[in-house]
């Protein structure tokens, strides 16, 4: 069965890159959202199993979508992809309940190894 | 053909991305360099026409008196396909340039020496990062000349000299750092040739035909 994916970023090249870096051959539906409140409507939706993130996005963030996660107790496998490559940056959003933090420009080989170490592939 | 040539959508989207990916490289390094935490914001990024130079950057600074330091470096295609070359102007407000300063020089006297040191540092930084994230995502590289002061408390009017001011079109770019509980604001500019620019349009036309 296909597994609903999201894909959650202001920037459509951004959008763009995420989608042709997902491993060939994986079964999924792919749905789009362009800021934060875009992304919780459609993971409550559950059309977010695994859901890819940027940080800075306009009218609610990506910081603020996991606290709203936590909030809500919505589950999903969140990999949050984001220029900023400080490490502060990154223990926080994995203190907000994601499961890794991927940089920018993402990396097709990168991401499917990151995928197969949560057993998504 | 003269002027600053339209910038689409879609290529200020991919721009947009491609800067501000350099950026995140370019705030780990300063976070480095300064052993701070450093904010990040989305880079703001607009093509403008040489006459807009002067009036463009003093509306960002504040103020026709606001006094800044700048600092230039040439840059130049070294292979790949983004044939472009220019100079790289960075211009930092004198008060967001002091705050910089003072966070670095926690234990050393803030001598001038030092101060423009640093300035020649973070220029480097920001440049560099973004002049070499820009052209590796479109494949290519591009060759540096050392950065050189141009000078500190300038009138926003005398950073540019009459001479580029007759060729060059500006690719500005704003950046704001916040660290800790001070924010720097600095302005990036590329000045390039309307060929030059032309150019970089086409490779990221190139680059979004890809995607």
């Amino acid at each position: 069965m296909a597994i609903p994916i999201l894909i959650c970023d202001d920037s459509l090249v951004s959008r763009k890159m995420v989608q042709k870096s997902l491993p060939p051959g994986w079964e999924v539906d792919i749905t789009l959202a362009k800021n934060g409140q875009e992304g919780l409507e459609k993971i409550r939706d559950g059309l977010g199993e695994v859901v890819f993130l940027d940080l800075t996005m306009p009218v609610m963030d990506g910081f603020q979508l996991l606290e709203a996660m936590k909030t809500e107790n919505l589950k999903a496998f969140v990999f949050v992809i984001s220029a900023d490559i400080q490490p502060e940056a990154r223990s926080r959003v994995l203190g907000l309940g994601a499961m890794d933090f991927i940089k920018k420009p993402i990396n097709a080989q990168k991401l499917e190894t990151t995928l197969k170490n949560f057993g998504l592939l | 053909m003269s002027g600053v040539p339209e910038i689409t959508e879609d290529q200020r989207d991919c721009l947009q991305e491609i800067v501000n990916v350099a950026m995140g490289q370019a705030g780990e390094s300063l976070a480095c360099l300064l052993e701070v935490f450093v904010q990040l914001s989305v880079p703001r990024i607009r093509l403008i026409e040489s006459k807009d130079i002067t009036p463009e950057l003093q509306k960002m600074i504040g103020g026709d008196d606001a006094k800044v330091s700048a600092v230039r470096q040439a840059f130049y295609r070294s292979s790949g396909r983004l044939d472009i070359q220019g100079e790289a102007l960075l211009v930092f407000s004198d008060t967001s340039f002091h705050d910089l300063a003072e966070l670095m020089a926690y234990e050393e006297e803030l001598t001038l020496n030092a101060e423009q040191e640093l300035l020649l540092d973070v220029s480097n930084i920001l440049n560099g990062a973004c002049l070499t994230g820009i052209a590796e995502q479109l494949e290519s590289e591009l060759g540096y000349s050392p950065p050189s002061l141009i000078g500190s408390n300038l009138a926003t009017d005398k950073i540019l000299s009459e001479e580029q001011l007759s060729w060059a079109e500006a690719l500005m770019i704003e950046i704001t750092y916040r660290l800790e509980n001070r924010s720097f604001n600095c302005n990036l500019m590329f000045l390039m040739t309307g060929k030059s620019i032309r150019a970089l349009l086409t490779a990221i036309d190139e680059f979004l035909d890809e995607l």
